[in-house]
């Protein structure tokens, strides 16, 4: 089984959807990097010769930043617009969408399960 | 959409002026301003602004993180005390 980029095992998959398991590598970022390598993306991850795998991993290393790495610059990004207390920080930290869009009613993803309000609504006694 | 970059940001030309002013004299008095889209820009960079919010001039001190935000997203223009106590009933004002 082909390793690249850290702990990721992509599987039995062509190999141009197999890298799409790598947090940061996606559709554009995968064919990308296999025309670089000059391997066809339609064969499967583990008909790779060993030699064509780690060419692709040392593309990875050298271009792209990935995993852990990457979640942790998005991290480092969320937290510098939380220090400088601009209006996208205060989104960030009162857990609500940042970019605008309304919260009167959804925006679930990011409040989190709804918690029910007593006499909002058809809630019984109103 | 973002901002086409053949226009370069936004700055509000009197606000540039004025701090540009203030600079070379060395200088650095808060400055009163309602231009909340104008782009912050390094030459802003330790300066303080009294951005308006539709009601109060707000304190920004520019630092060096902030380039390239506005100084609307600095001043907030609404305020959340948090929702109505049922048992209460009323909103609490102010």
């Amino acid at each position: 089984m082909p390793r690249i980029a850290g702990i990721d095992i992509p599987e039995k998959k062509k190999i141009r959807y197999a890298m799409r398991y790598i947090y940061g590598i996606g559709p554009k970022a995968s064919d990308d990097i296999l025309s670089e390598a000059e391997v066809d993306g339609d064969r499967r991850a583990h008909e790779l010769t060993d030699q064509e795998v780690s060419q692709i991993a040392t593309i990875i290393d050298g271009a792209y930043i990935v995993e852990g790495a990457l979640r942790r610059q998005v991290q480092q990004h969320i937290q510098r617009l939380r220090e400088i207390r601009c209006y996208r920080g205060d989104r960030h930290r009162r857990g609500l969408p940042v970019r605008g869009q309304r919260t009167k009613c959804n925006a679930r993803t990011r409040k989190g399960r709804k918690k029910t309000v007593a006499g909002k609504k058809g809630v019984k006694g109103h | 959409m973002s901002r086409s970059l053949k226009k370069g940001p936004y700055v509000d030309e009197k606000l540039f002026r004025k701090v540009q002013r203030l600079s070379d004299q060395n200088r650095r008095i808060p400055i009163k301003t309602w231009a909340r889209a104008c782009t912050i820009v390094p030459e802003f960079v330790g300066h303080t602004f009294q951005v308006h919010n539709g009601r109060h001039f707000i304190d920004v001190f520019c630092t060096e993180d902030m380039v390239g935000h506005k100084l609307g997203e600095f001043s907030l223009t609404r305020l959340f005390r948090g929702h109505t106590n049922k048992k209460e009933g009323v909103k609490m004002r102010r």
